[in-house]
This record gives structure tokens, sequence and C-alpha cells, in this order.
């Protein structure tokens, strides 16, 4: 059986080596590199509009998705606003969903026209949860004034 | 490094962590009344939060209050949690249509210290900083002014009369200084005088 066994295994090297010989193995170039996909716009607020539907989202993720929306350079879709808002009301946190809108009112006033849009889609909303807008609580305007901490002392 | 290896050590006692970790962020939040300080290295930064939630993740993590438009979200709450808004924070559960204008900015002052205009707000610092570096522009010119009229005097130095200039020119024609374009070009060496 043992002989056989290494006739068998010579014979396929033996095959090997003639096969090749005959047939010259071709490279295939093959790399093998992540495969990077552009998120569309698209893509990326349905990410955080059903991060936000979450039913279990809490204060702390629903705060980092808040600043990783902040540190975008993007203004929020509406859906994605009104989904954030129903996280706070979920989270009973108001003065989140407040000063998330003080933030996509800031970042929306590079064009005049994308803030009355975005109050416009989501003014149902607001109405159905009882939050003002900044304008209504004022904080469109600096309301207190701080002193500097590197003045005070 | 030093200090990091004492700090390390000193945490690798048990009785030492024990109390660490009894002041540590998250038995500070329910803590009404901040503990007297352990004496240990990371106490008087811990120890400015006591009182307050701590609600998320904020600037990089640490528990810490900071107002940027960047990051708006910070890692605490700004004000601790004093009966007055911990009744707040119950009704806050309810309808907010039923939440008055003062509740709703009391909530919000209790979370978050300025409103993100007020960040942005113009602290007419320029004014201060323009008038500053005036002030600084007009001593130096004034002193520049003031040197030259009252320290420096050429009125008594003898090579600045027109002999010595003079001399100076007919040392730099013998010199034959700039023969090709320059002075000495115009000098006409044959009759002793300038090239018409």
């Amino acid at each position: 059986m043992f002989p056989s066994v290494v006739r068998a295994l010579s014979r396929g090297v033996v095959a090997v080596g003639r096969q090749s010989a005959m047939k010259p193995i071709t490279a295939v170039s093959a790399r093998f590199m992540s495969e990077h996909k552009e998120e569309t716009d698209e893509e990326f607020y349905s990410r955080y509009e059903s991060f936000f539907n979450r039913s279990d989202i809490d204060g702390w993720e629903a705060r980092k998705a808040m600043n990783d929306l902040a540190g975008q350079d993007a203004i929020a879709e509406p859906k994605v606003i009104i989904a954030a808002l129903k996280a706070c009301r979920r989270l009973n946190d108001y003065a989140l969903a407040i000063r998330f809108l003080e933030n996509v009112r800031i970042k929306s006033e590079i064009d005049k026209s994308i803030y009355p849009y975005i109050l416009q889609e989501i003014s149902p909303c607001l109405q159905e949860l009882g939050i003002d807008t900044p304008e209504a609580l004022g904080y469109d305007k600096p309301e207190l004034a701080l002193d500097d901490v590197d003045h005070i002392y | 490094m030093y200090s990091r290896a004492i700090v390390r050590s000193f945490l690798a006692r048990p009785s030492a962590y024990n109390k660490l970790a009894a002041n540590s962020s998250t038995a500070a939040v329910f803590q009404a009344e901040p503990k007297a300080p352990v004496q240990g290295v990371m106490q008087v930064r811990e120890d400015k939060i006591v009182g307050r939630d701590i609600v998320g993740y904020g600037l990089n993590g640490e528990p810490q209050y900071f107002d940027s438009i960047t990051f708006p979200f910070p890692s605490v709450r700004f004000m601790k949690n004093t009966p007055e808004i911990v009744a707040l924070r119950v009704k806050e559960k309810g309808d907010w249509k039923k939440l008055s204008i003062e509740e709703k900015k009391k909530l919000y002052r209790a979370s978050f210290c300025q409103t993100l205009v007020e960040v942005d707000a113009p602290t007419g610092e320029w004014k201060a900083i323009f008038g500053w570096v005036m002030v600084w522009i007009s001593i130096a010119v004034f002193s520049f002014v003031g040197v030259r009229k009252f320290l420096t005097s050429t009125a008594d130095d003898p090579t600045l009369s027109l002999e010595y200039r003079q001399a100076q020119l007919k040392r730099m024609i013998d010199l034959r200084v700039d023969p090709i374009d320059g002075l000495s070009s115009n000098w006409d060496y044959e009759k002793n005088t300038w090239k018409s």
C-alpha cells in the first residue's frame, strides 16, 4: 500500500511538472485590497435616521450621533431631524431637542433658503411634540452674556 | 513618565483604589454633596462635576463641560441636580406642551451653560486689541521720530561737510570706481572733467 502511495504521489508530481511544462502558468494579478464603497448621501441620512429611530436608544448614543452630525460638513435632512427630535422625546430631554435645533439653525446660516425649508418640513413634528423653535425661546439672539474665563482673574 | 509611574504605583494599592473608585465619576453623579477630597492625583477634576449627571460622550470621553459649536453636546450637564430641577425633570416626562417658556428655559440652562448663539456672539474684544495695537505703534513712531530729532545729530559730523564729500568723490574717481557704466565711466581722465 505504502509503495503505491509513493508511486501515486510521484506520478502526481511528474504529472504536475509535465503539465506546467506544457502549459505555463499565467500570473493572475489579484490584489487583495479592501473594497471601499463611497456612502451616498441617501445612505448616510437613512443610517442616522434609523439610528435615531431605534427604540432602545439612550442619551449617550443620541448625543454621540448628534455630535457626529454637528461635525459633518452637512446639514441634516428633515427626516433625520424629525427622528432625532422623536428620540429626544423618548429620552424625555427637552434641552437636547432645543440644542439640536439650534445647531441645525446655526449650520443653516450659510444659505437663507435652507432654514425656512427645514422649519416647514419639521413643523408638524414640532407641534406634535410641543417643541419650540429656538426663535420662540429667544435663542436666535444672545440672551445672557458670560464673562470670558480668561478675563475673570 | 516618572509621575505616571508614581500614579500607577499609587493606584496599585488596594486602599487607594477603593477610595478612588468610591469618588470616581460614576459614583460622583449620585452624591448630593461633594465628598472631602481624597489625597490623590485624580480627585481635583472629578470633584467639580459632583452632583451633575454624566450624560454622554462629549468632546473626548472625559466628564467635563465645554460649550462649543463643533461639539454642542458636552458629556456633563451644566448644573447640579437641585430639587427644583429634579422636579422639573419629572414634569418634563409628561407632555411638553404643558411646560411654560420659563420652565423650558430653565431646563435648557440646567443642561447647558450658553446657547450656541451666545458662544458665537461677538465679544467686542477686537476694539481693545485694535486700541493696544495703535498704542504700541504710536509709541514706536514717536520714539523713532524723537531719536532722530533729539538723539542723533549730523550737524557736527565733519565727514558730512561739503569738502569731505568732494574729497571722497575725487578719491573714488582716482580709484576708478565702476568704470564701465557707473561713476568713473562718466569722467574724462584726459580732460580731467566730467564727460559732457
